[in-house]
């Protein structure tokens, strides 16, 4: 656009991406799952993504032989909420208001972390939300629905994110 | 249960070093033109021009990281990296789809770059030539002049452009060179998004926001032709969304020499321009900023004992990005833009440009994304004549409206796109123009883009080509303007983008141009062939390819260059008389090329080498040279930095362009000295 513009961007740029598939990495680290939802010390920690998988190969790149206390990490992509078997953050790459309704519908009860860049994500019951100020890649937290379904989050990653409520966002 | 793994903070930064720049030599200059009739049209034009001429470091995050380094970093950190999408970062710019080059903020301040014009040079797909302490010859893809008319020059969205002659005044452009976020230099029609006159090329320089200027900065430098030049700027934030900054800066640019003799020419050039900028985001949906200039220059192309020309202007820039929603955003924009000249040999000219523009972004379903805009300018614009020197009328409003409309159609998903569009403009003396474009883009890997285009865009007439006279004597007229339409180019573009390794990048431009309607000089009837008289009487074809290349060798050691290569053919339509082929337009050296080093050294010091070679220039003929400018710069402290720039090292003098009028000029070697403080 004039000026100062993306005219020829149309697509999150690659760096976006990669960064986002860095911080959703780094994710796994500073959240507190019940323990229940590793029936073993071998089980994998499952990253989903639901809908197109903006990531390209970073994700691949952030996870690949990675473990977490043990757990190695696991990709799955879904194409509908019902896919989803066991599932620790899944990357909810949907912006369609009454679609997003459904998923977060489908998934209460469950201790997922849900993680998503649309605009009212949060507002309708996402738990983090990555949004880009001044060019760099910042995140808000819904504390509450967090704690809802179990995730306990560290206070580290607290103190980097945007706090926001279901209602004031 | 998780628990948290500490991460390591690799603490990187981005850099380059020093830079240094190079400038050129020549040896003889025996650049004296002909005359006799080739020169004719050159002498009118610039007959003209004689009258004319009167006259930190954004502290982002290492962008060449890989997954796993980014990894490596804190969440604070990771937090920090900047991840601009295609035209705002060069390093995604391997999807885009045109003859794009960028020059960083480093590149130029590693440069040694003293002036805008200077840190032009780095962009290898542009010509530019010193014509004399003031003046620069610049353009793209061919057709440099001092009045060149094809190049379309943007400083944060607002066109630097005089209706007199369709062209830039380069010496009231005097902004804070370290202010500078970016130059984007597109070789190439940009009349589909740019409109107008974006027929070779398009110079989209840009601003840091304040958000990125915070503090206090101040310079000051001092050489072998430079009296002195000062900087001074400060940066803050009145809340967190509200930044600002305002700045002032001037300089005494010493004089070249006269290249009949080597003697000083006298024609200094000394100026001083002022201003500030808000950034305000009220949202994360909205950024809004406000920004003005206002400047005082004194040039003085004649030298000797000509009185400088006065020009003094001001600008106001207004802009409001927003976001509607995940797939749509739009851009409102206003400026105003006063410039005042005087010749001081009674000729003045005034201007008072009034636009407004509006774009508006919408992403249409699955694989549509589409552009629209609307536009209006107004240009009011009033000359003092001289008896024998006329613009008629004196006072002249000229309007501009325009509306533009693309899509780009992803054909396969992130493989392949085609984007078509059009700008319509109406302009006061040619009516309706349009300037379409059509682009194929085909990328096979994220690492790679091959791409196609053919575009057309126009030359719209400006004042000197409709309303001037020249007359020998009250009635007599020399050379009268016409009823010049516009000048047009088709061209056909290949390009291909490669970036081989995370550290290597390359870029290679092709393109066929074939022009019509280029202006021309046709005598008048015999006996002594007066008036001359514009028309469009040249036809032309260009070719030629432009090589671009980054490579981050080492940490500390960065290379950028390019080669450009340009063949031009112009010739007269059967109806025209004009005796100078069409060649009095513009003076192209075939190739040229820039290897730009940056290296950080040990202790702090960092050492920057610009190295140029222009070809020869056909006519007027000017001796082919090389150019090499080294910057030495050393940053004992965070605070204080001291740098020392040769320029133009290899040569005693050299010549850089040889202009009808004023008389030619010789470049000599320079040193200067800086010291940079921060807070």
């Amino acid at each position: 656009m004039v000026g100062d513009a993306g005219l020829w961007a149309q697509q999150p740029s690659s760096r976006e991406s990669q960064v986002k598939a860095v911080f959703l990495f780094n994710f796994t680290q500073f959240i507190e799952w019940p323990a229940k939802t590793f029936p073993d010390a071998e089980s994998p920690l499952i990253i989903g993504i639901l809908g197109d998988d903006p990531f390209g190969n970073y994700l691949e790149q952030a996870t690949t032989n990675e473990k977490i206390n043990s757990h190695p990490l696991i990709i799955q992509h879904y194409k509908t909420v019902d896919e989803i078997k066991k599932c620790h953050i899944l990357f909810v790459n949907i912006s369609n208001k009454e679609q997003l309704d459904l998923v977060f519908k489908s998934l209460e009860g469950k201790s997922i972390l849900t993680v998503g860049d649309s605009r009212n994500f949060i507002r309708q019951g996402g738990m983090i939300r990555f949004f880009t100020d001044n060019d760099k890649i910042k995140f808000q937290i819904n504390v509450e629905v967090a704690k809802a379904a179990g995730l306990t989050i560290s206070s580290k990653l607290l103190r980097l994110a945007e706090i926001v409520t279901s209602k004031n966002n | 249960m998780i628990t948290k793994r500490e991460k390591i903070n690799a603490g990187f930064q981005s850099g380059k070093a020093i830079v240094n720049e190079q400038n050129k030599c020549s040896d003889s200059v025996d650049g004296n033109k002909k005359n006799g009739p080739r020169n004719f049209i050159s002498t009118a034009l610039f007959f003209s021009l004689a009258v004319f001429s009167q006259h930190s470091m954004a502290q982002t995050v290492d962008t060449s990281l890989s997954t796993g380094a980014l990894k490596k970093l804190s969440l604070e950190d990771l937090m920090n990296i900047e991840i601009t999408s295609v035209s705002k970062h060069p390093e995604k710019l391997n999807n885009a789809a045109s003859a794009i080059q960028v020059i960083t903020q480093e590149d130029i301040r590693s440069s040694g770059a003293k002036t805008l014009p200077e840190a032009l040079r780095l962009a290898p797909n542009l010509q530019v030539a010193q014509v004399n302490a003031s003046q620069w010859a610049i353009s793209a893809r061919g057709f440099d002049n001092v009045l060149s008319n094809k190049l379309l020059v943007l400083i944060d969205g607002r066109t630097v452009y005089t209706p007199l002659y369709a062209g830039v005044f380069w010496d009231v452009q005097n902004i804070l060179l370290e202010d500078v976020d970016r130059i984007e230099v597109i070789s190439g029609p940009g009349g589909t998004l740019w409109g107008a006159n974006a027929v070779n090329g398009v110079i989209n320089i840009i601003m840091k926001s304040s958000k990125d200027t915070k503090g206090l900065y101040a310079e000051g430098s001092i050489g072998t032709i430079l009296p002195g030049s000062a900087s001074l700027r400060y940066g803050g934030k009145i809340t967190d969304k509200l930044t600002y900054r305002a700045y002032v800066t001037g300089f005494k640019m010493g004089s070249t020499n006269l290249l009949a003799d080597s003697t000083n020419a006298k024609d200094e050039w000394t100026a001083v321009q002022g201003g500030f900028r808000f950034d305000w985001d009220p949202s994360e949906k909205d950024k809004v900023s406000l920004q003005s200039d206002i400047y005082d220059d004194r040039p003085n192309p004649d030298g000797g004992t000509s009185k400088p020309v006065i020009a003094r202007g001001d600008n106001v820039v207004a802009r409001w990005n927003h976001t509607i929603s995940d797939k749509a955003d739009f851009q409102l924009q206003s400026y105003y833009d006063y410039t005042w000249r005087d010749f001081r040999n009674g000729f003045t000219e005034n201007l008072n440009t009034y636009d407004i523009d509006w774009q508006n972004r919408y992403k249409l379903g699955k694989r549509n994304i589409v552009t629209y805009g609307l536009g209006a300018r107004l240009m009011d614009h009033k000359v003092n004549n001289l008896e024998l020197f006329e613009f008629l009328p004196e006072h002249k409003m000229l309007h501009l409206f325009s509306g533009f409309v693309q899509d780009e159609l992803m054909l396969i998903k992130d493989r392949l796109r085609f984007t078509l569009g059009s700008k319509i403009e109406h302009n006061s003396y040619t009516g309706f123009e349009f300037s379409p474009n059509g682009r194929l883009t085909w990328t096979p890997s994220e690492h790679h883009t091959i791409w196609t285009a053919v575009s057309r865009a126009v030359r719209t007439p400006a004042r000197i080509d409709r309303d001037f006279v020249i007359s020998l004597a009250p009635n007599l007229p020399l050379i009268t303007g016409s009823d010049l339409i516009s000048e047009t180019v088709i061209a056909y573009e290949l390009g291909w983008r490669v970036q081989p390794g995370k550290n290597l990048s390359f870029s290679l431009s092709t393109y066929y141009n074939v022009y019509d309607n280029i202006r021309s000089a046709e005598p008048g009837p015999p006996p002594f062939g007066i008036p001359i008289i514009f028309a469009n009487g040249v036809k032309g074809e260009t070719y030629g390819a432009e090589l671009a290349v980054t490579y981050q060798l080492t940490s500390w050691w960065h290379l950028r260059g390019g080669y450009t290569y340009l063949e031009k053919h112009l010739w007269v339509k059967p109806t025209s008389k004009d005796s100078n082929k069409g060649t009095a337009e513009s003076d192209d050296p075939q190739n040229q090329f820039l290897i730009q080093s940056t290296m950080k050294l040990p202790g702090k010091i960092e050492l920057g080498t610009v190295l140029r070679y222009v070809d020869k220039l056909p006519a007027p003929y000017v001796p082919d040279y090389f150019g090499l400018d080294v910057r030495i710069g050393w940053k004992p402290f965070k605070f204080l930095e001291l740098d020392v720039t040769g320029q133009n090292l290899l040569y005693d003098y050299h010549s850089e362009f040889t202009p009808s009028s004023p008389t030619p000029r010789l470049i000599s070697r320079s040193v200067y000295g800086k010291v940079i403080f921060r807070f």
